[in-house]
């Protein structure tokens, strides 16, 4: 564990979200409080339902609080219009889901290249940088298959490279091991620890397991809406 | 730029779904080329009945007769109307056609007195043989293009048709469509072989000086031979030629309609598919949001790939209608007048842009569903 403190990176004060549905409403997140250094691996845990997704999709930007504040490297980005928050999320965020998410009928090449389409860079530039993370992820020789073609961590470590290749300053992941087995979660979780490590990212992950969090230099568990640090059990 | 990059990936995608892309390229490109069809076939009957304004023609006809067979006129009446004051110069034309009604395959053969020659050659440009062969040989034919790749003859071949037989001595051009599909005879040839006998004609083309005198001469012409045995009927050459055609416009014009439909069929087919393609990726566009695609990026992909089907389907289905008029050689024909079907680059350039615009237009609808909805949402989606 790190000893000296590093900036806050992430910062959440007040943080509420609701659902309405019909008469009934759900609150997975009340008056929640967060402050992560940067650079630390955070494991998010708790029951199902707690609100682990929510909380990670305000983080990512593509959930919004209901009322509360979130700062993130010091821009509140619970006051960023919808199209701010897209540049920004662009810019900041990369996001590793439970299932992957590639686009089917793309390649792994194809498939991480996609966050850089949208920028300002060369095309030179932009296939040094797929070419480099793919490198880091060990799939160098798979980059012209289809994610059909790949095994689930395969295509797991493609999600990773998609969301290094913008260089962000943090990465979230829903579960990223959620769906393989354990030998391809352990290698998941492993590449996970040491690019946050070499690289400097900060990391958000939700995971049910236990053995995932230990990855993790810190954990939380979310219970009734609120974060706490030492584990319930 | 951004735009090139989403360019490329739409169409990555297009072709990697190819089922899907077929189909719609295939309804894209019938509909197109029926669209393309139409707009030709209107576009060559406004030229086929559009004389230029300095044109000075006025056509004398036997009065109520409308056919060129019923319509027969002393060619003593070309003295008469010469002496009008403002006519330059008359010629006496007889036309046989090989069929009278409306038609596919009409030949018009046009006899005109050799000494004329000279002055109405100016009417068309040679694209093969010589005036002067024409005038040495008395069945020989001057052979409006069209009619001549469509009966596949070149100089030196015999034309048979409505019982004539001529000899080709020449192949012309002509910005007057009629001239492409007629054949230019010795007046007195024609009349013997037609057995209509000497000294009758079917009309006078009347070149006035001046375009404003066309209707005080017309009247002047009228007058003259008013208390006649045969009384005529004189309009402008352009008039005559719209009223003679007037059926197979009316026929022409209502394929406007089909036109219309044809583009609404393209439209409502891209956008179904395009809307069906975005049902089943309703997540993927919520991945790209999240990994920073914004509105206008999103927009781009949806559009341009309906673009990209209405390019594609509109070129091949442009080209097929193009080659199957030029190869085709079509002409619609009534009263020995004609609408000669031609491709003009204008139409072409028309129909691709349409094609674009549809394209365009059919991506707008299903790109709004896209941006306006939930990123969490649409991730849990299937
Ligand atoms: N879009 C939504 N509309 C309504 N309710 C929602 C919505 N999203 C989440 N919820 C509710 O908010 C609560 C928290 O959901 P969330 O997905 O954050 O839980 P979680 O901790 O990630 O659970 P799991 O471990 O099962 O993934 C749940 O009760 C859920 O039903
Ligand atoms: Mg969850």
């Amino acid at each position: 564990m790190k000893s000296q403190s590093s900036p806050i990176i992430i910062s959440c004060r007040n943080l509420t979200k609701s659902y309405y549905k019909g008469d009934t409403v759900v609150t997975p997140l009340e008056n929640l409080d967060l402050d992560l250094e940067k650079g630390r691996f955070l494991a998010l845990m708790g029951p199902s339902g707690s609100g682990k997704t929510t909380l990670l999709n305000i983080i990512a930007g593509i959930d919004s609080p209901t009322s509360g504040s979130i700062t993130i490297n010091n821009q509140e980005i619970s006051r960023m219009s919808r199209s701010q928050l897209t540049r920004w999320r662009g810019k900041s965020i990369g996001y590793i889901f439970q299932l992957y998410h590639l686009i089917p009928v793309l390649t792994a090449y194809e498939n991480v290249e996609l966050p850089l389409l949208i920028q300002k860079i060369s095309r030179s530039e932009r296939e040094k940088r797929v070419l480099n993370v793919l490198e880091l992820v060990g799939l160098e020789d798979r980059m012209s298959h289809f994610p059909r073609q790949l095994s689930g961590g395969q295509e797991q470590r493609v999600a990773i490279a998609r969301a290094l290749v913008t260089d962000p300053m943090i990465l979230v992941a829903d579960e990223p091991t959620g769906d393989l087995d354990a030998a391809s979660a352990q290698n998941i979780l492993s590449l996970l620890r040491q690019l946050g490590h070499d690289l400097h990212k900060t990391i958000v992950m939700v995971t049910h397991d236990v053995k995932a969090a230990s990855y993790a230099d810190l954990t939380l568990h979310l219970e009734k809406g609120k974060l706490i640090e030492s584990s319930p059990l | 730029m951004w735009i090139w990059n989403l360019l490329s990936l739409t169409f990555v995608q297009l072709r990697r779904h190819p089922v899907r892309s077929m189909l719609t390229l295939l309804g894209v490109i019938a509909g197109m080329f029926l669209f393309v069809t139409i707009e030709i076939m209107q576009n060559s009957l406004r030229r086929s009945t559009e004389i230029s304004a300095e044109d000075a023609t006025l056509v004398v006809y036997r009065q109520n007769r409308f056919c060129p067979f019923a319509s027969r006129l002393p060619q003593s009446y070309e003295q008469k109307i010469a002496k009008i004051p403002g006519v330059r110069e008359v010629y006496p034309i007889q036309i046989v056609v090989n069929n009278c009604s409306t038609s596919l395959d009409v030949v018009t053969f046009r006899g005109i007195p050799k000494n004329k020659m000279d002055s109405f050659q100016k009417n068309f440009t040679l694209l093969s043989g010589s005036i002067d062969s024409w005038k040495q040989r008395s069945d020989a034919a001057l052979v409006g293009r069209i009619l001549a790749e469509r009966r596949r003859i070149k100089v030196g071949d015999k034309l048979d048709a409505a019982g004539i037989t001529v000899s080709v001595a020449g192949i012309i051009e002509s910005d007057n469509l009629q001239n492409l599909n007629v054949g230019y005879l010795h007046l007195d040839y024609l009349q013997q072989a037609s057995r209509v006998g000497l000294g009758i004609v079917t009309q006078f083309n009347v070149l006035v000086d001046r375009p404003e005198q066309m209707e005080s001469i017309a009247h002047a012409i009228d007058d003259t031979f008013r208390y006649d045995q045969d009384p005529t009927s004189t309009r402008p050459e352009k008039a005559f030629i719209a009223q003679a055609i007037e059926e197979v416009a009316l026929l022409i014009q209502s394929g406007r309609h089909v036109g219309w439909a044809a583009l609404i069929t393209v439209f409502a087919l891209v956008s179904n598919t395009i809307l069906l393609s975005i049902r089943g990726r309703v997540r993927e566009y919520a991945v790209l949001q999240t990994l920073g695609y914004e509105n206008i990026h999103l927009l781009w992909m949806v559009v341009l790939e309906g673009m990209m089907l209405g390019m594609l389907g509109g070129l091949v289905g442009l080209l097929g209608s193009a080659s199957l008029v030029y190869f085709g050689h079509f002409t619609l024909s009534a009263d020995a007048l004609s609408v000669v079907f031609t491709v003009e680059p204008k139409t072409l350039a028309i129909g691709l842009v349409t094609s674009l615009l549809l394209g365009f237009l059919a991506g707008l609808v299903p790109t709004w569903c896209v941006t306006h909805q939930n990123i969490v949402d649409n991730l849990r989606a299937e």
